[in-house]
This record gives C-alpha cells, structure tokens and sequence, in this order.
C-alpha cells in the first residue's frame, strides 16, 4: 500500500466529496462521518508518507504508470520538504471540519452538502498542489482549490461577502492566468512540463536557463502565484474576503490557502529554476527582501488599525506572507532564511488555525466581531480564551510556541545574509503584534472599554451582527481550538527534528552539494 | 481619465512589455526543431515521443485523445473536478434546493401555446433539432479517439440540446426530462466513472490510471486496446459531468437559482 500513498491523498477526499454529492442532497446527516473518515483516510496516508520519506528519502508516483521517458505522463512527488506540509494539511482540515458542525446548516440546512463537498475538494485541490511534480497538473490543481475557495467564501448569507468573493474571483483569476502564461513561456523555451526534467534541462543547457523568455517566464509565475498568496502589493483580495465568509470557510482558508502559495513560490525557485539560478544576481533578491520588509511593516500597522477581530488578524496573514517572502528570498549561505520559511509555513498554519478558530468560536457564541466586544472574556470562556491566547503569543513570539523559532531562524538567516532591515523588520512585527495582542487581553481580562462612540462604522457592525446566531455553544469548536494550539506549543518544542527533516530535504537538492 | 484607469492602464502597458521582451528570445513560429517540437540536447522532445509512440502505446488514432484521456488522464480527471467544484460553487451561492426530485408545483405548460404564432414556429424547429443535436453529441463523445471530439464538447453539445428546450418552452420542461436531483446524481457518477477506472487499475495492484491493466476485465487483446476502451470509457465519464454540470449552471443562472420560469 505504501506506494499508493500519493494517490490515496488526494482521492480520499474526492470520492468522499463525490459521495455526499450523491447521497448528500437525501440524507444530510451523511455529510459529516464522510468528511471525517475520507479526511482522516489523508491524514493517515500524509503520516504514511512522512515515515516512508524518514525512511528511503523520497517517494515518487507516475500516474498511469508513464514513468520513461520522464515527462510523457504526470509526477507525484513526496520528499521532506513537503510532507510535513501534507500533514499540517490533513491536521488542519480534520479540526476545522470538526468545528464546523452543524455550524454552516444552522440557518439554511439546504446548503450543507454543498459547503462538504467543496470543502472536500478544496482538501483534494491543496493536497494535489502539495505532490504535484508537474508544472501544468500544479496550475490544474491551483483551479481546483480556487474555484471552491470562491464557493466557500460566497455561500455566507452576508452580502459583503459575496461581493469580497467577487474580488478574490477577478483577482484569483490573474494570477492563474499569469501562472499559466508563465508555464507556457517554460514549454515553449525547453519542451516538456515535469519540474525537474526542467531542472535538468536548465542545468545542461545554460544558454536557455539564461534565455530572456525563461526570465520572463519566471517573473509571471512569480507574481502569479505572489496574487494567490497576498503578498503586500498584490494582497488586496484578501482582507475582505477572509472576514466576512462563514466562520468555518475562513478556518479552513486562512491557515491553508496563502501557506501553500508560498510552499508552491519555494518549490518553483527550488525544484524547477534551481537556487542557483535564482540568487545569481543579488539585486533581485534584495528588491524581494525589500517587499517583504514593506509587506511586514505595513501589514502589522493595518492590523493595528482595525477594529474588527477577524479583519486585524487578516492583515497579521499579510504581514506572516512578509516573513515567509522575505525568508525565502534571504539567499543566506547556509540557507537558513528558507529553512525557516518553510518551518514557518507550517508553525503559521498552525497559529493561525487557532486564532481564527477563537474567532469564530468569539463570533457565534458571543456576537464579538469588534475587539471591545470581547470585554469580560476570560470569565465567560476560560478555555477559548485559553486558546486564543495561546495563538496570540506563538504571533508575538513567545518561547515555548512555534512563533519563536521560526523567527529565530528566519533572524539568523538575515543576519547571515546582512539584511538587517528584514531582521528590524521581524523584531518590529514582533512588538506590534505584542502591542495588539495585549490590548485585546486588557480588555478581555479586565473589561476596560474604550469610551469612544463608533458613529457610522456601528451601522455597518450591526450588519454582521444579525447573520450570527449564539444558540449553538458547542464542545466541538473548543475542543479543535485546544487541539490546534497543543499543536502550536508541540510544533515548537519538536522544532529541531522538523528543522532537521527539512534540512535533509534541502541537502538532498543537488544544487546545495557545495553550499552547506 | 480617473487615476485608477491611469494606474491600470500603467500596469497593462508594463505587462505589455514584458511579455513583448519575453516574445523576442522565442524560436521561430512553426520551427521544426524548436524545443517543443524537436526537444533539446540530451532530453527528447515530449511531443516526439507522442507522435511516433502513441499509436503503438495505445492504438488510438487521434493522438490529442491519447495524450489528454490516457498521458496526462490525471490533468483531465481535475479538469472535471474543476467543472464540478464550478456548479457545486453556483448552487451553494445561489441557494438552490436540493433533494426534488420532481420540478416544483409550476403548472405543466404545453410545448406549445395556442394562439401564440410565433412560438410554434419555435417550438417546432427545436422539437425538430434537439434528437439531431442529440445523435451528434453522442457522435462526437463516441468518436473522440478517432476524430476531433471527446468528454467535453460533447457534454457541452449534448447540455445544449437541454438549454433549447428549455428556451423554447420554459425551464420547468427541460427540468422534466432532466430533473434538478438528477443532474446532481449525474454530475457526480461522471468523476465516478472516471476515478471508478483509475481505482479500478490500482486495486488491480497499478498505478492510478493504469489503464493496460485492465486487459483482463474488458476482455481485450493486448493491453492496447485496453487503453483505448478504458479512454472511451472515461471521455463518456467526463461527459456525463459537463452535461450536467452545463445544464444545471443554465437553469440556475437563469432563474435565480429558484429553477422556476427561467428566462
């Protein structure tokens, strides 16, 4: 069985989508024991596959069996750098989906095979993103996991969000499209669309790895996918779209969806253009260095002007891309700015599960939208808060979360690498979100309300206010919450051994031979 | 001019040339030994290898259907899920109602109405086309290995032939004959029947799509032709989604999402 693990990952989900499909639209109460089992069926085989990468290095799947000559059919690719990811996936989308019980139904239980199956999809869409060893199967899988990503914002009964659907539709769209544009110009320049039948062919022949188109090439796929993951010029989609969808939508979205754009960035510059080739000229990576400093400033001063919960913690999502970026882009020697870019995309995975899962938990039990709504909470919800605070630490960066090392490697390799406005950057970010976070204990702790009056903004809250419905306190939202920020602290403590796999994974990379 | 129309057409000017920068390294248009045609040193052109090879791999004479259906059949089965995940994504947002089964309580109207001219005449050139329509739908899904055609066009053609009727008489008549709880169904027994053959390859100890392996069940000689039956088999999968799928974006986008009168 365990060659099949690369297909098992994604078909687990797409049958158990298919199935409430079917069966779904008759008998609602089908749709969740679906989701689980064919959901825990993935995770099982993302475990699969991180012991058999521990074990033999990597894993490689040809579909219809097509494996010579390399290129004729479609690769699957399992190795240590993204089997951990396969499991944060697998982890995230159990929790969320036991946090949305009952929850999207609650007004409309209409709609509730719908919101399974494509959250089914979308699972099936960022697990098949995650192994793709092919330029153009990733773009067909990135459709995959848009198209449900725009159903899942947009189903919510608030009109906002529709609309914020719309944008993310038109903006989601360019950047595919520029994606693909950019995959054309790679099959144009070297005649095939397997990553690293690219690779080698850029390694042979230097005249085409050097050609203007293949630049071009790059630069397209680059802002492509920089749209999908709101990096700072590109992240307006975002905000919006993020904050107004059904709680259980943004749950599953946030964590995942701008992680794995940035999984696909790292997996692009590593696996089909080669470090090499991407860090030839310094003036590029610094220009990138620079956004990210950008996207982190200005990201953490966004969320510190907002009122609502779930708006700032979107705006903390632009400025982690910034770090994530930055990291990637840092080209220390030793590459310890990607490893922890890659550390961090799953160590944010997880603590931005727990902050949106609070959230959503502070939404619909307690009608909090806006930070002073939460006055008193620590009262009424120890074990939210618990979680909540737990999040809110791991953002700042305290030790024991996952938060803290991932900056700390993040803030090695700039030093190692001499951008020291990326390591300013961090420790700035670091004391925003310090401020943030604590503000928000204030008043939940203590209860002191600010006196200001809202004026027309109060309009607007009431809105969303009536789409929420308190009725429904539930031990399953916590009991994901506290699972998900075990996770935090566990994903923390074992930071050597995940650093490590990803570590073998980059030394694998031939092109690391002579640097590390 | 507003300055948003400034920054956009900055940015579209940019794009511009960029891509026209790119455009000037291209090889030659139609050149022979371009890499996507002829490959590179030390690496064989892919599409080399189908044109000389796909036959005898698969004996499917349209080589576009063996590289879609049977190469790069896993691209094709998302394909599907993409058009799925689109409806799926239209009745969630719309709100359509699922588990009718039959047509809401709208009064059964005639194909035709008395004393409206202008709708007989309609009404019967489309009566006339729909099983023309039909018939050459199921051409173009059946005859996709030997001729341009396939899963998609023919879904499409075939969701037509159901649009027409519903344009000339009204939505409720199409929705008899294709029934909102049935193009659900059918929907997801397309991805069924296509994933159905890729599990079917792997329980037979293959990889996904495997297609040579399933000699022994379809009863062919060579696993050639097991390839090419098992295409067939996966074009009338894809299919079966795309008319559905087509059909029910119509009859929702037309009505609100209430699936009632329609346009």
């Amino acid at each position: 069985m365990t060659d099949q693990i690369p297909a098992i990952l994604v078909l687990a989900p797409l049958f158990g989508a298919l199935i409430i499909g079917l069966a779904g639209q008759k008998d609602h109460r089908v749709c969740f024991p679906v989701t689980i089992v064919s959901l825990l069926v993935s995770l099982f085989a993302a475990f699969g596959a991180v012991v058999e990468v521990v074990r033999s290095g990597e894993i490689d799947y040809f579909m219809g069996g097509w494996e010579e000559p390399i290129g004729i059919g479609i690769h699957l690719h399992i190795d240590s750098l993204n089997a951990p990811l396969l499991v944060a996936i697998g982890i995230v989308s159990v929790l969320v989906a036991i946090f949305s019980i009952r929850r999207i139904g609650d007004k409309n239980t209409e709609k509730t095979p719908h919101f399974y199956s494509l959250y089914l999809m979308l699972c099936v869409g960022l697990f098949g993103i995650t192994i793709a060893g092919d330029a153009f199967n990733l773009f067909v899988l990135i459709e995959v996991s848009s198209l449900t990503s725009y159903g899942l914002i947009a189903m919510g009964s608030s009109r906002r969000g529709t609309l914020a659907a719309f944008n993310y539709v038109l903006m989601g769209t360019v950047g595919a499209s520029f994606y693909l544009l950019g995959v054309g110009y790679l099959y144009l320049m070297t005649g095939t669309l397997n990553m690293q039948e690219i690779h080698t062919i850029f390694l042979a022949n230097p005249d085409i790895a050097s050609s203007k188109a293949v630049a071009i090439s790059f630069i397209l796929i680059l802002i492509g996918i920089w749209i999908k993951m709101a990096f700072f010029p590109l992240y307006g989609w975002l905000p919006n779209a993020y904050s107004y969808c059904p709680s259980s939508s943004a749950c599953i979205l946030a964590p995942l969806m701008t992680k794995i754009s940035v999984y696909v960035m790292i997996r692009v510059m590593l696996g089909v253009f080669g470090i090499e080739w991407v860090f030839a000229s310094p003036g590029y990576s610094n220009l990138v260095v620079w956004l990210a400093v950008i996207a982190i400033l200005a990201g953490s001063m966004l969320a510190l002007a907002q009122r609502e919960i779930k708006k700032m913690l979107c705006y903390l999502i632009v400025a982690e891309v910034g770090y994530m970026v930055g990291g990637a882009w840092l080209a220390d020697e030793k590459l310890w700015g990607l490893t922890g870019s890659l550390y961090h995309i799953l160590g944010d995975a997880a603590m931005t599960l727990c902050l949106f899962l609070a959230a959503g938990i502070f939404a619909k039990r307690f009608n909090a939208i806006e930070i002073e709504d939460l006055e008193g909470l620590f009262k009424k919800a120890p074990w939210t808060a618990a979680g909540f605070v737990v999040g809110a630490l791991a953002m700042i960066g305290v030790p024991p979360t996952c938060g803290f090392f991932s900056k700390f490697y993040l803030i090695r390799g700039g030093i190692e690498a001499n951008h020291w406005e990326f390591v300013v950057a961090l420790l700035v970010s670091s004391l925003v979100n310090a401020v943030l976070f604590f503000r928000i204990f204030e008043i939940a702790f203590f209860g002191n309300k600010p006196p200001e009056g809202h004026g027309h903004h109060e309009e607007e809250v009431a809105e969303l206010k009536e789409e929420h419905h308190p009725e429904i306190p539930t031990w399953t939202g916590t009991s994901s919450l506290l699972v998900a920020s075990a996770i935090v602290i566990l994903l923390g403590i074992f930071n050597g051994e995940i650093v490590e796999l990803i570590r073998i994974g980059l030394e694998d990379l031939p092109q690391f031979a002579s640097r590390l | 001019m507003r300055l948003s129309q400034i920054f956009a057409t900055i940015a579209v000017v940019i794009t511009g040339c960029i891509l026209l920068y790119g455009v000037s390294d291209f090889p030659g248009f139609g050149d022979p030994h371009s890499p996507a045609n002829a490959g590179v040193p030390g690496s064989e052109s892919v599409s080399q290898y189908f044109i000389t090879e796909s036959y005898g791999d698969t004996k499917v004479p349209n080589l576009v259907t063996s590289v879609l259906a049977d190469y790069r059949g896993y691209d094709t089965m998302f394909e599907t899920v993409v058009i799925f995940a689109a409806g799926m994504a239209i009745f969630a947002i719309l709100g359509a109602v699922g588990g009718g089964g039959q047509p809401r309580e709208q009064s059964e109207e005639p194909f035709f109405v008395n004393g409206d001219h202008s709708r007989i005449i309609v009404g019967t050139t489309c009566r006339l086309l729909v099983p023309v329509i039909q018939l050459f739908a199921l051409y173009v899904i059946g005859h996709g290995h030997y001729s341009p055609g396939g899963g998609f066009q023919g879904g499409v053609i075939l969701a037509a032939s159901f649009i027409i009727i519903a344009l000339s008489s009204n939505l409720n008549a199409a929705l008899r004959r294709l029934s909102e709880a049935n193009y659900l169904r059918i929907a997801c027994i397309g991805i069924l029947i296509y994933a159905g053959f890729g599990v079917l390859c792997q329980v037979l100890e293959g990889n996904f799509l495997d297609y040579g392996l399933l000699q022994p069940v379809l009863l062919t000689d060579g696993p050639e032709m097991a390839r090419s039956h098992s295409m067939l088999g996966v074009e009338i999968g894809v299919a079966f989604t795309v008319t559905a799928i087509m059909f029910a974006i119509y009859a929702n986008l037309s009505s609100r999402g209430t699936l009632r009168d329609g346009l």
